[in-house]
């Protein structure tokens, strides 16, 4: 029988393996996750189909409306499918990665569960919101790749090295944002304990960032496109990354949104740090 | 553990419960009890429903764009305000017809085996279920007339004003036939879990593909004519699309009469089909487990 147990040596001199650990602990993590998830086949395809489903009305939904229109804020239909797509692969990341673990976290301050966690010579931050991998959507991040694709198929686009990289970069800056936000609404379950709430925030902040910029930049929402641009960046996760790939390049946005991301982080870490340092083992 | 079931369980609860007046009391009082239940998180529910509106204010900005990029006061018979109504509107339609956990709850009790207490105790399963998501809908409504009351107004200036007394009567008439519909439709899905045992999987297919054939994204006149009138006579436009134009005035006449007759026999249909995979069901059922 294959020996699933993680051969990682955690208190490694080896500087080179210290750096390489935790890449290596989540594909064993994301590979015990997977063989879980296929204890259950007919319930991950399930999950599946749902998915497919939801992008598939999302389509005809898009489809719908620029059958009545050629442009939506200044975005053309082909425009707009890839911003839909690049919407759909990040949130594909997030929900893949992190939602299923941060979700998780206000049941393991209820019950007392967390100790375990913390007790493991491990960092804190990666086991809490790392440690299983929702491979159900993870279908989501190709599908949203392939609308991406088609997109820039039937624009005829050319391809070009530096937007490509230049949004693997700010696709990158994008993930990390929002697992940002995502972390600090998370820390808030150790002096809530219920985080229903807060789950509910989550998916506003995240229907915020399904929609291109320009739908804010008019009258009473201009105050939301500045807040929840240059304030809580959450408007520059999907907008920064398509625009670079489909509009002109804004080199003080790049610039803005690897500040955002460096700051998000920071400041997301900080803030958990301190969540758990309010923490209070509930169990006996 | 299997049991032998009376297939039948209506007729052995009528010899307990021999009296009309006896069996209305007794649902009355499941009504009352889960009333009071309903009201114990009043401070979570107004915050939820606060938050779980907030998402219009996007959908309002989206479709501004979207009728500014088209260059057209309508699209598809309904001008931008009308738009932004309806979509308002069909918030209130899913106050009456959504019913979550209802199939995903009844095929629990059958496959955990609690379905036996509506057996060997004189109560219906139906019965029980109607009484306590009334109770759940009456909460729901009384305490989301603050959140909802302060969004309308708000978003007054969308709307005409008050439609005249006889559509504000369908008004009421479809969203109550909303309520059967989509609690026997619901319960009738719940009750496929004497085949299958676990229908969460089917439940999930069905409310995402819900979401969009209800209407509930956009309007279904929006849709090309052959999907827009195949949609218009499912069950499920009455969910959601019916009441929203039923209020704005776009179906009237005779087209309104006809509406709210078909709703009425799909409403009838789905209570008559909940009652018949009941008792089918009943025929199959071993009730395992405690």
């Amino acid at each position: 029988m294959q020996d699933h147990s993680v051969p990682i040596d955690i208190n490694s001199a080896n500087p080179v393996q210290n750096k390489t650990r935790y890449f290596r602990l989540l594909a064993r993590l994301g590979t015990f996750t997977l063989i879980r998830e296929l204890s259950f086949r007919g319930n991950f395809l399930v999950k599946v189909i749902v998915e497919v489903l939801w992008l598939a009305i999302l389509l005809a939904f898009y489809e719908t409306v620029f059958a009545r229109t050629s442009v939506v804020a200044s975005w053309s239909k082909q425009d707009y499918m890839f911003f839909v797509g690049c919407f759909f692969a990040l949130n594909g990341v997030i929900e893949t990665l992190f939602l299923e673990n941060c979700n998780e976290f206000s049941n393991l301050v209820r019950t007392g569960d967390l100790d375990f966690l913390l007790l493991k010579p491990i960092d804190e931050q990666f086991l809490i919101t790392c440690r299983r991998v929702d491979w159900s959507v993870s279908p989501n991040i190709i599908m949203g790749f392939c609308i991406m694709g088609v997109s820039l198929w039937n624009k005829g686009w050319e391809f070009d090295a530096l937007r490509v990289a230049m949004f693997g970069i700010t696709f990158t800056c994008g993930v990390a944002i929002a697992y940002s936000f995502m972390l600090v609404l998370t820390s808030c379950s150790v002096w809530l304990v219920r985080n229903q709430s807060l789950m509910e925030m989550w998916w506003l902040f995240s229907s915020l960032a399904r929609y291109p910029r320009e739908i804010y930049q008019r009258g009473w929402a201009q105050s939301l496109d500045i807040v929840f641009t240059y304030i809580l960046p959450i408007l520059l996760v999907v907008n920064v990354p398509s625009r670079v790939m489909m509009k002109a390049m804004q080199p003080e946005m790049i610039a803005f949104i690897l500040v955002a991301t460096v700051v998000s982080l920071s400041l997301s870490r900080w803030f958990f740090l301190k969540a758990l340092r309010s923490y209070r083992s509930a169990s006996s | 553990m299997s049991v032998a079931i009376d297939p039948e369980p209506d007729d052995s609860y009528e010899l307990q419960s021999p009296t009309r007046k006896g069996t209305w009391q007794k649902y009355y009082r499941v009504l009352r009890v889960s009333i009071a239940e309903r009201m114990t998180y009043r401070a979570d529910f107004l915050l939820g429903t606060f938050l779980r509106m907030l998402p219009m204010v996007t959908t309002i900005l989206l479709w501004q764009a979207i009728y500014k990029g088209s260059g057209q006061e309508v699209l598809a018979g309904f001008k931008y305000r009308e738009m932004i109504a309806y979509l308002l509107l069909v918030h209130i339609s899913r106050m009456f017809s959504s019913m979550p956990g209802l199939a995903a709850g009844i095929s629990r009790e059958i496959r955990e085996g609690t379905l036996k207490k509506y057996l060997i105790q004189p109560l219906d399963l139906l019965g029980y279920l109607i009484s306590y998501r009334t109770a759940h809908k009456i909460t729901y409504i009384l305490m989301a007339a603050l959140p909802y009351g302060i969004i309308f107004y708000i978003c007054r200036h969308y709307f005409d004003g008050l439609p005249s007394a006889p559509i504000c009567l369908a008004y009421v008439l479809s969203l109550l036939l909303s309520f059967l519909i989509g609690f026997y439709f619901e319960a009738a899905v719940g009750m496929v879990g004497f085949w299958f045992l676990e229908v969460t999987s089917i439940l999930y297919i069905v409310i995402t593909l819900n979401y969009f054939i209800s209407g509930q994204m956009l309007p279904l006149d929006l849709l090309p004519p052959f999907w827009a009138g195949l949609l218009k006579v499912m069950p499920f436009q009455y969910m959601a699309y019916f009441p929203a134009v039923v209020f704005l005035g776009k179906v009237q006449g005779s087209e309104l009469l006809w509406g709210l007759g078909l709703e009425a026999f799909w409403a009838i249909f789905f209570a008559w089909l909940a009652r018949f995979l009941y008792r089918r069901g009943l025929r199959h059922y071993g009730a395992y487990g405690g």
